[in-house]
């Protein structure tokens, strides 16, 4: 179990982002490293070092206005074997007010055999405010070639915009997920998916020039998309986690516009 | 009290039998218009993917194509299209019609899948509105079908599996002709996907609305982003 509720504002002096507020209990903690002085950089800690069946986690944070926050997670997250039917719940919920923005950053989630997952990203954004996200996927310890013969996933990625829903994305895998991972459609192999979106206001040049320069560097099993004005979407698959990794880092370097959380690059 | 439950039992099934022999042959017929592909939504100008698929050699003959549609029907598209075919059916009032719809054209994952939802329900929505004299605002394509199909009152059991056939019958088409697949081949592939899509019906049928919809189809959504800078192209997405 473990809430954590965490808050950014802009600081008009020095125009900075600094800590608003900072609550938590249970097994999560936030650390605050130094990080690019035009946002306030968060690294989420687990205690519990993973998560399993009935787990029930809760990050909820606020991003005031013209501030930027960026989170990221000290280490991969583990989903480890649920003993009984209850999925372990992790449940993050971002708002920005005007002028703000997210950088959704975690670490890779690995999802070993038998791993019950049910969680939720929700991003509200104000008119204005921008967001990037990845949420990463790794099916097994893939070090150890792991068959997860039995998964319980859903994952939910969610953007609003003024109470509209701007971007759904519903991954939903049950059942053998090596052995879906290797259909056609699928992932013929893959054993680490990762996604990326960027929501920019529609009237932004930015989303378009990333785009240009993101494709010609994305590997095979990788696409983008423009899916409206201001809105990136990219999806990418791998054999390991580490060539993921590889491919991903300079898409989120380029569209962070800055250095990635060091906890990327050891 | 007894009596005249008795009686309401009665009634009822006197009038469900008389629904039963007035509505279906009619509206049935209705429904194989929409779906067909005389009617003109366009559908057979998008392949969803397919034509990078194809040209990337991810599919390359008949057995592919049926593992490649297969997927895509239930772990992509086409089980989430039931799902929002249904929810859009049984949307109580336009507001949570609208609600439907905005989840729909949020849950695309690329340029050219939005295209083909948003087009390809544009075009239906006013032809239908047209001929039938019915009030459809603009929606995604598996929407605006639920919808119609509500307001002209045939049973959302006929629609799904119709919605469903059509949705792979205009992907069989394109496969005939990127594959290239003979008319007997696509015809074969196409009725082995009957029984999938009456599962999906009956689960989108039985199933919690939208809270069931995902998938996870990952290089379909991947081939459809690259289909966008793909050199050569016959179809929209």
């Amino acid at each position: 179990m473990g809430t954590l509720l965490l808050q950014s504002k802009h600081r008009t002096d020095n125009a900075t982002s600094v800590l608003g507020d900072l609550r938590h209990s249970g097994c999560l903690k936030a650390l605050f490293p130094r990080g690019p002085a035009d946002r306030l950089s968060a690294v989420l800690v687990n205690t519990s070092g993973g998560i399993t069946g009935g787990d029930d986690l809760r990050v909820e944070a606020r991003i005031g206005a013209g501030s930027r926050l960026s989170l990221t997670t000290q280490a991969a997250e583990r989903i480890y074997r649920a003993s009984g039917t209850a999925p372990g719940r992790v449940s993050t919920r971002v708002t920005v007010e005007a002028g703000g923005r997210l950088d959704w950053l975690p670490q890779e989630t690995i999802l070993f055999d038998d791993a019950r997952l049910d969680r939720r990203l929700r991003v509200d954004l104000a008119d204005d405010a921008q967001c990037l996200l990845v949420e990463t996927l790794v099916f097994g310890r893939t070090a150890m070639g792991e068959h997860v013969g039995k998964l319980d996933l859903s994952d939910r990625i969610s953007v609003w915009r003024d109470g509209q829903p701007l971007f759904i994305d519903r991954t939903r895998l049950g059942g053998d997920a090596s052995a879906l991972l290797r259909r056609r459609a699928l992932g013929q192999g893959a054993v680490a998916v990762a996604s990326v979106l960027l929501a920019t206001q529609a009237g932004s040049s930015a989303a378009p020039a990333f785009l240009e320069r993101l494709r010609p560097q994305l590997p095979a099993q990788a696409g983008a998309s423009l899916i409206r004005p201001g809105l990136l979407f990219l999806r990418m698959t791998a054999r390991d986690s580490f060539e993921l990794r590889r491919s991903l880092i300079p898409v989120l370097a380029l569209l962070n516009d800055g250095p990635l959380p060091r906890t990327w690059m050891i | 009290m007894v009596t005249i439950t008795v009686m309401n039992m009665v009634t009822t099934i006197i009038i469900t039998r008389m629904s039963i022999e007035m509505i279906p042959t009619p509206h049935l017929v209705t429904l194989m218009q929409w779906l067909s592909p005389a009617y003109p939504v366009g559908g057979f100008s998008y392949s969803h993917g397919l034509e990078w698929a194809v040209g990337a050699g991810d599919v390359t003959d008949a057995a592919g194509f049926q593992e490649w549609l297969a997927d895509i029907l239930e772990y992509g598209t086409g089980r989430n299209d039931a799902i929002l075919l249904a929810a859009a059916y049984r949307a109580p009032d336009a507001a949570a019609l609208r609600d439907v719809d905005a989840v729909a054209r949020a849950l695309a994952p690329s340029a050219e899948r939005l295209l083909e939802t948003t087009a390809q329900g544009a075009a239906f929505v006013r032809t239908t509105a047209d001929i039938w004299a019915i009030d459809l605002p603009a929606l995604c394509y598996p929407v605006a079908v639920g919808r119609a199909a509500a307001l002209i009152g045939v049973g959302l059991e006929q629609v799904l599996p119709l919605y469903l056939h059509g949705f792979a019958s205009n992907l069989t088409g394109a496969a005939m002709r990127l594959v290239p697949l003979g008319q007997t081949e696509g015809q074969r592939v196409l009725a082995a996907m009957t029984p999938l899509c009456d599962l999906l019906a009956q689960e989108a049928l039985a199933g919690d609305g939208l809270d069931d919809l995902g998938g996870c189809a990952i290089l379909a959504d991947i081939a459809a982003m690259k289909h966008e800078t793909q050199y050569t192209r016959l179809f929209r997405s």
